[in-house]
């Protein structure tokens, strides 16, 4: 079935072959939003082995850990930096740190962290740069840091510490004055560095848990693993954490993450905008009652049934790129009270409780566009338009961090939403981030070329940075664009002015650039 | 010499848009994205006139108008704000800011030039 002969596309039912198998074998659940990217998995390691279908390849991966452990590789290769997500290693080392060194007796003077899901080292590494610039060390302090992950390869680039320069491209040069040694082609993690790290192969599935791994850590990071495990696998490693946690210890899940329906017994800590959770310290003669979270991120949320969920998914993969008519019908329509979102066959009718928000949203009732979609997301945590509209009142508002967080939501749900990639892009453009921003912007217009504003965007910084002839030729592309779609979804990020002005904006931009270029 | 405008919007898009309305004006034109570096260049730079958007991160529009309009160094210095078009009860407070004119968003890029021209004249005649 299904030669290679034609396209590479990989059916659902094949898909599903796949993931279930990968699940089985390794705990880890592929969405169906990760279709795409399991294909080109597959046809990497198959056409790797010279096989021409994915049945063939299916049958290699049934009898050959070895080659599993080789797709495990792909699958699970993570976005990962050095400091990804500053503001985490910023509550670390201001917070978390002295908070679990105070707590400690005078005759304990070891810190024990735990990186779960460690991939290529960076986060381990990292976390001891942490450690050591917060100069703990010279106060007496030991610290040791375990990396552990899933795939060998990443392991072994873990242990080998080194990396090219481009993926340290993010890391100060200060730091990377301090904290790496120059090799070809790259740098090295320094000695006094690897030596507060080691590294080791543990599967988050697979329980029960080694004995080294059970108990007495006092920090552990499992950022952006568990979107990998489907919802009971979750629960379970969380679970897991939780009792190998001291009390008062600090887990450090991905800030697109979230507890809310996963455990109870952890308490939310926000520190900087940055929610961490806390394993609480027994209180003596109480028992384990149900404790509610501090401070969690998210309104308290009714799990959702499983067909709304799926209703949901569906919902929001409609409605990307695509903005809700603007007539007047819609905003007075979208004042009325609406029923509570349910689970509809006919959703052509169901009232659209995005909607309504978004409406808000465009006349300027912002708090009430906020409270809609809170309660969106609170009867549907996979709402991706609900996340995308808190992210846009949050960005508006200048809360960066919370804006972030809800965007990386929306996207954890569905990656290919091109506003809330735009909204990131907007973010670390504002934050001064123009390497990101430009990253962002690229992605935006790589899902939906008829973005314009993300074009105008990229143009802005093209010209910010005298680079006229890509300038230029985004300024193009966004009147293009601009011209093709004038109704796109990119319009409401135009804060009401008029896409002329837009217009006459690029022509204006592209004639400087093309003077600049010595075309006239 | 073109007169030099601070133009503040914690949105680059919109930032840039009016940057190229007031450009094709002739002015020179300065930027800020938040409340707080408002203050900074303006009161770094004295710029002719500041063109203020209300919404901004750290420190509101309303605030930077206040804090400038309530400062003798840099009173003269003509505000116009730039509210949205839900903001009608927040004209009032404008006013009691102390800013000199403002405008609705979105602005039409020759109501902008025109109330710009208006109140440098203002300034030039005081």
């Amino acid at each position: 079935m299904n030669e290679w002969s034609g396209s590479k596309d990989l059916t659902y039912e094949e898909f599903v072959r796949f993931r279930d198998f990968i699940h089985a074998a390794s705990g880890i659940y592929m969405e169906d939003t990760k279709q795409d990217s399991l294909r080109i998995s597959l046809v990497t390691r198959a056409t790797r082995l010279g096989l021409s279908s994915f049945s063939e390849y299916f049958a290699v991966l049934e009898r050959d850990e070895h080659e599993l452990n080789e797709l495990l590789n792909l699958v699970t290769i993570n976005e990962t930096s050095f400091f990804r997500f500053p503001q985490q290693f910023e509550a670390l080392r201001t917070r978390v740190l002295p908070e679990i060194m105070a707590n400690k007796p005078d005759s304990n003077r070891t810190i024990r962290i735990w990186s779960a899901g460690c991939s290529t080292g960076e986060e381990p590494y990292s976390i001891a740069m942490t450690v050591i610039d917060a100069g703990i060390l010279s106060l007496g302090w030991r610290v040791q840091i375990l990396g552990t992950d899933v795939s060998t390869r990443a392991l072994n680039v873990a242990k080998k510490g080194e990396y090219p320069k481009r993926s340290l491209l993010n890391v100060p040069s200060e730091v990377l004055a301090r904290h790496f040694e120059p090799v070809p082609g790259g740098y090295a993690v320094a000695p006094h560095v690897r030596s507060l790290v080691d590294f080791g192969y543990h599967n988050l599935i697979k329980e029960p848990y080694p004995l080294a791994l059970m108990g007495n850590w006092d920090i552990i990071f499992c950022r952006n693993v568990t979107i990998y495990f489907k919802l009971e696998s979750t629960k379970r490693v969380v679970s897991n954490f939780f009792n190998s946690l001291n009390e008062g210890g600090y887990l450090f899940i991905g800030h697109s993450e979230t507890l809310s329906q996963i455990n109870d017994q952890f308490e939310a800590v926000e520190v900087g905008g940055v929610f961490l959770y806390r394993k609480p310290k027994t209180r003596r003669g109480i028992g384990i009652a149900a404790r509610k979270p501090a401070g969690a991120p998210m309104p308290p949320a009714e799990p959702p049934a499983l067909g709304q969920r799926e209703a949901a998914v569906g919902r929001s993969s409609r409605t990307t790129g695509r903005k809700p008519e603007r007539d007047a019908e819609q905003h007075s329509a979208a004042r009325r009270p609406r029923p509570a979102p349910r689970a509809s066959s006919s959703e052509a009718q169901a009232p659209d409780p995005v909607q309504a928000a978004r409406a808000a949203l465009e006349e300027g009732r912002v708090a009430e566009a906020l409270e809609l979609a809170q309660r969106i997301i609170a009867s549907d945590p996979n709402n991706a338009d609900g996340h995308l509209i808190v992210a846009y009142v949050h960005a508006d508002a200048g809360d960066y961090a919370a804006a972030l967080e809800s965007c990386h939501r929306a996207l954890a749900i569905n990656p290919l939403l091109p506003s809330a990639r735009y909204i990131l892009g907007i973010i670390y453009q504002r934050q001064g981030d123009v390497v990101r921003a430009v990253s962002e912007f690229k992605k935006t217009v790589y899902i939906d070329d008829s973005f314009a504003l993300a074009h105008f965007n990229l143009a802005n910084i093209y010209k910010s940075q005298r680079k006229w002839d890509a300038a230029a030729r985004e300024y193009e592309n966004a009147l293009r664009a601009l011209y093709k779609s004038p109704e796109g979804a990119w319009t409401e990020f135009l804060g009401g002015f008029k896409i002329d002005l837009l217009a006459k904006t690029c022509e204006r931009s592209l004639l400087e650039c093309r003077k600049a270029m010595g075309v006239s | 010499m073109a007169a030099r405008i601070l133009a503040v919007d914690d949105s680059p898009t919109i930032l840039e848009m009016i940057k190229a309305i007031l450009e094709s004006g002739g002015y020179e034109v300065i930027t800020a994205s938040d409340g707080n570096e408002a203050l900074e260049k303006a009161r770094g730079e004295h710029p002719d006139l500041i063109l203020l958007d209300v919404m901004l991160p750290k420190l509101d529009g309303y605030r930077v108008c206040r804090l400038l309009k309530f400062d003798q160094n840099y009173k003269s210095i003509p505000i116009i704000m730039l509210t949205a078009k839900t903001e009608e009860q927040a004209m009032a407070t404008g006013i009691r800011t102390g800013a000199d004119q403002y405008l609705t968003k979105p602005v039409e890029p020759d109501t902008l030039l025109a109330a710009v021209a208006e109140e440098l004249s203002k300034a030039k005649g005081q």
